[in-house]
């Protein structure tokens, strides 16, 4: 009966929810939203087109060269991989929904049973993953049913796609309802941003206990599997949902429509029970008061933190007001900390496991620039990582307590000068040290290796410094999530002038050993006047940046 | 110390505040008065310099807080409808944020700072995070915040939701005291009997519009009927639908 319900109220939910896409995309009548309504359908379409060609691709090449490919196992080893995918989305999702999204309480408030009001929310997440799944897949499916002339094909492909996530988002419903007991109020966002932490690890765990590259050279892959792909060989197991699906899919590609409906069945019938039983149970778990069983924890400002009493060197108490308080509200949040300390430790993950190979091959250039601008490599993609995540989200730190500074008797461009000092000394100091590690190891001769730091820490200054400007015209003050407090335009147009401003500086530098080879002047002048004009043009190009977020931001209605 | 001239604010073809005009004298303390969606807070908001007029000025202390924003800022303190704090940082952090935001000798602000926090009893809880404050606790931080820098005009948006009776009581012996030396008071509030009891003169406003003016007495005046309440006043001057309200709600029982 609860689950009953729970779909009735599921697909009203559902309907709200569309309602409200509408409303804030076509329905919206603000040009801008409806601008980019437009281009994500274009570019969806344009994604659609393009895996409609590589799915022509395939079957053309599979019509020609025959390859002995195990469907059934394929079919089952990416139902697998979607497991886990699906694992991940109904995690985020269900503790959205029970500690983040205000809803709860205005649904447990009506006359519905809390069974049909928690499977409901089951219910709205199962659709949605059915409906990003023929989004993703949609061209595909149609592709095939028109070469196999055979329109059922993305028929029983779309009641695979609706019927697998059941088990995984009851399953994962389920295990939310507990963890919250555990989780206080409060921390919710906290805890998503550990469990994407987690994901990041557990995918490059996966990757490095899967991939065939990295496996022990005696492994036997499974008869048939493709010899590029990572292998499960219980994937296909009868006594898993994955086998399931796989054997049911495998079977509509064969045109074997007998073999595909028993599984699908199977499924159609386990999906119903632990639906029914899911819901049933979920509502006892919420009756026997597991649901935000934990209370606030109050949390209090460190001892340390307090003896900071508003003072930076050299820096105006205004300046200093900002800075500081921009550094507490980053290291406070871990969602925040995170985007700090992630490139660093990918860094670290990326060039200190291969280090010794690395170091080898760039210290057998000997000295000289070369060796000292290889040097910068490091330093140059935690720049990009750092210039990307800090500077572009400092504006939109302030989130709705942007009243505040603005109500406060100080300029918007004063706003903007406490901005970069807020982001851009902490950027420079890290770009620099690991700068000067490079450096230090490379040993490319002092007066290079001074040099390649300066370039590091004036490029690093000018860079945030642009990503600052760029995000306060693309500032968005309505999120306190650092996920979404970033602008993707403005994220596209940081990535974009960041690329520019490093080629053209490597191109400069480039240019400068070239001149000094050809012309005999000191490579050393050459150098120097490349770096000047390098580091110039990244600050002709940050003050830019800086007036049009000042002009966006003096135009700015606190409404 | 406050005057507004033709005062209007138009989002798209919706008239929020049309041609407002108020003049506020010092020691005032001044109720700002209408339905929901009449455009109190849109008009407090322009004159603490966070929206700017479509058309007319507002002036503080005759300052322009439209041409010299910065100026007229620093005589304001402003106590926003459900104000939104920084969750991360203390209460004693964000006054002293604050205090410096409006440029308060060091040693001032914290003796201001530590002042205020006994006088709105939080000293016990001010190196809490805000995050764990309750919504009165974040009203009296942020009345805390605005009287910081000593004002010389104080905006209040609907200042008392959120605050228990010992709390609400207590905000309005501040702002007695604050007016009684010469300062003033602007707060816009749906609770007629505080703006009855504490007001020297009230303003309404309907549409955006400014439909009366004066002290209690002069809006009784108005209307023709002494002894009135201000709620009466309020519902005549507005438009009362108490007879619709009535149709309706039996139309529900049917």
């Amino acid at each position: 009966m609860g689950a009953w319900e729970g779909l009735e109220l599921g697909l009203l939910l559902w309907r709200v929810q569309l309602q409200m896409f509408i409303n804030q995309t076509i329905r919206s009548r603000q040009a801008g939203r409806i601008a980019g309504t437009i281009a994500g359908a274009a570019v969806i379409l344009l994604a659609w087109s393009w895996e409609g060609f590589i799915t022509w691709l395939g079957v053309q090449a599979s019509h020609r060269v025959p390859i002995r490919v195990d469907t059934l196992h394929l079919l089952s080893l990416a139902f697998l991989a979607y497991t886990g995918v699906l694992v991940f989305s109904s995690l985020v999702f269900s503790l959205n929904a029970l500690l983040l999204n205000p809803d709860l309480e205005l649904l447990l408030a009506a006359p519905r049973s809390v069974e049909s009001v928690l499977a409901s929310r089951m219910v709205v997440q199962v659709i949605r993953l059915f409906v990003l799944s023929l989004l993703f897949t949609g061209p595909a499916l149609v592709l095939l049913a028109i070469v196999n002339q055979n329109p059922l094909i993305p028929l029983a492909f779309a009641m695979l796609f609706f019927l697998y996530p059941i088990f995984v988002v009851v399953i994962i419903s389920l295990m939310s309802l507990l963890l919250v007991r555990i989780i206080p109020v409060g921390r919710g966002r906290e805890v998503l941003t550990l469990f994407g932490i987690a994901l990041a690890i557990g995918i490059n765990l996966a990757n490095f206990l899967l991939n065939p590259a990295l496996r022990d050279p005696g492994f036997t892959r499974h008869p048939g599997a493709a010899p590029s792909l990572p292998d499960v060989p219980a994937a296909s197991s009868p006594w898993l949902p994955s086998g399931w699906a796989g054997r049911s899919a495998a079977a509509v590609l064969s045109g074997d429509w007998a073999t595909a409906g028993q599984w699908l069945l199977l499924l159609l019938a386990a999906s119903a029970v632990i639906f029914a039983a899911g819901s049933v149970l979920s509502g006892r778990l919420y009756m026997a008061g597991w649901i935000q069983a934990v209370p606030p924890r109050r949390r209090h400002a460190a001892a340390r933190a307090r003896r900071l009493k508003g003072k930076v060197p050299l820096l105006s108490p205004v300046l200093a007001a900002v800075v500081i308080k921009d550094w507490r509200m980053r290291t406070r949040d871990l969602a925040q900390l995170v985007r700090f300390l992630m490139p660093v430790v990918f860094l670290f993950v990326i060039f200190g496991l291969r280090f010794p190979r690395l170091l080898g091959a760039v210290r057998s250039l000997g000295d000289g620039p070369p060796a000292a601008m290889i040097g910068l490599i490091p330093a140059w993609i935690l720049l990009f990582s750092l210039s990307i995540s800090l500077g572009l989200s400092a504006v939109s730190l302030e989130g709705k307590s942007i009243w505040v500074y603005a109500a406060s008797p100080n300029s918007t461009l004063r706003f903007l000068q406490a901005k970069c000092w807020s982001t851009a000394l902490p950027v420079a100091v890290l770009v620099a040290l690991a700068a000067l590690a490079a450096e230090i190891m490379i040993r490319p001769g002092w007066l290079w290796a001074v040099t390649a730091v300066v370039l590091a820490i004036a490029e690093s200054a000018a860079v945030t410094t642009l990503m600052v400007g760029i995000g306060a015209v693309f500032a968005r003050f309505d999120w306190t999530d650092a996920r979404r407090m970033m602008h993707p335009v403005g994220i596209f147009i940081g990535m974009g002038l960041f690329s520019i401003v490093s080629g053209v500086s490597a191109l400069l530098l480039v240019i400068s050993i070239a001149l000094a080879a050809v012309t005999r002047f000191p490579l050393f002048t050459t150098w120097l006047a490349a770096m000047t004009i390098s580091v110039g043009g990244a600050v002709a190009v940050a003050a830019l940046s800086i007036l049009f977020g000042n002009q966006r931001l003096r135009g700015l209605e606190v409404g | 110390m406050l005057s507004t001239r033709l005062l209007t604010k138009r989002y798209g073809s919706l008239t929020a505040v049309d041609d407002l005009d108020l003049e506020v004298g010092a020691g005032e303390l001044f109720g700002f008065l209408g339905p929901n969606g009449a455009g109190k807070t849109t008009t407090i908001k322009m004159l603490v310099g966070l929206l700017r007029p479509s058309s007319g000025s507002a002036r503080v202390a005759g300052i322009d807080i439209t041409t010299e924003p910065e100026k007229a800022k620093a005589l304001i303190g402003y106590v926003p409808d459900a104000a939104t704090l920084y969750d991360k940082l203390s209460a004693q952090e964000f006054l002293e944020f604050s205090g410096d935001l409006y440029h308060v000798e060091r040693r001032l602000r914290d003796r201001r700072i530590a002042a205020l926090l006994k006088l709105f009893d939080l000293q016990e809880r001010g190196d809490d995070f805000l995050s764990g404050y309750s919504r009165g606790m974040r009203q009296k931080v942020s009345l805390a915040a605005a009287l910081l820098h000593d004002p010389q005009v104080l905006f209040l948006d609907e200042p008392t939701v959120g605050l228990d009776p010992q709390s609400a009581r207590q905000m309005k012996d501040i702002l007695q005291d604050f007016c009684r030396e010469g300062k003033t008071v602007f707060f816009s509030t749906h609770i007629l009997e505080i703006a009855e009891r504490m007001c020297t003169r009230l303003a309404i406003i309907n549409h955006g519009r400014l439909v009366a003016m004066g002290s209690l007495q002069d809006l009784r005046h108005m209307v023709g009927q002494d002894g009135q309440s201000l709620e009466q006043i309020f519902l005549e001057l507005t438009g009362s639908r108490e007879d619709d309200v009535s149709a309706v709600l039996r139309g529900l029982e049917g």
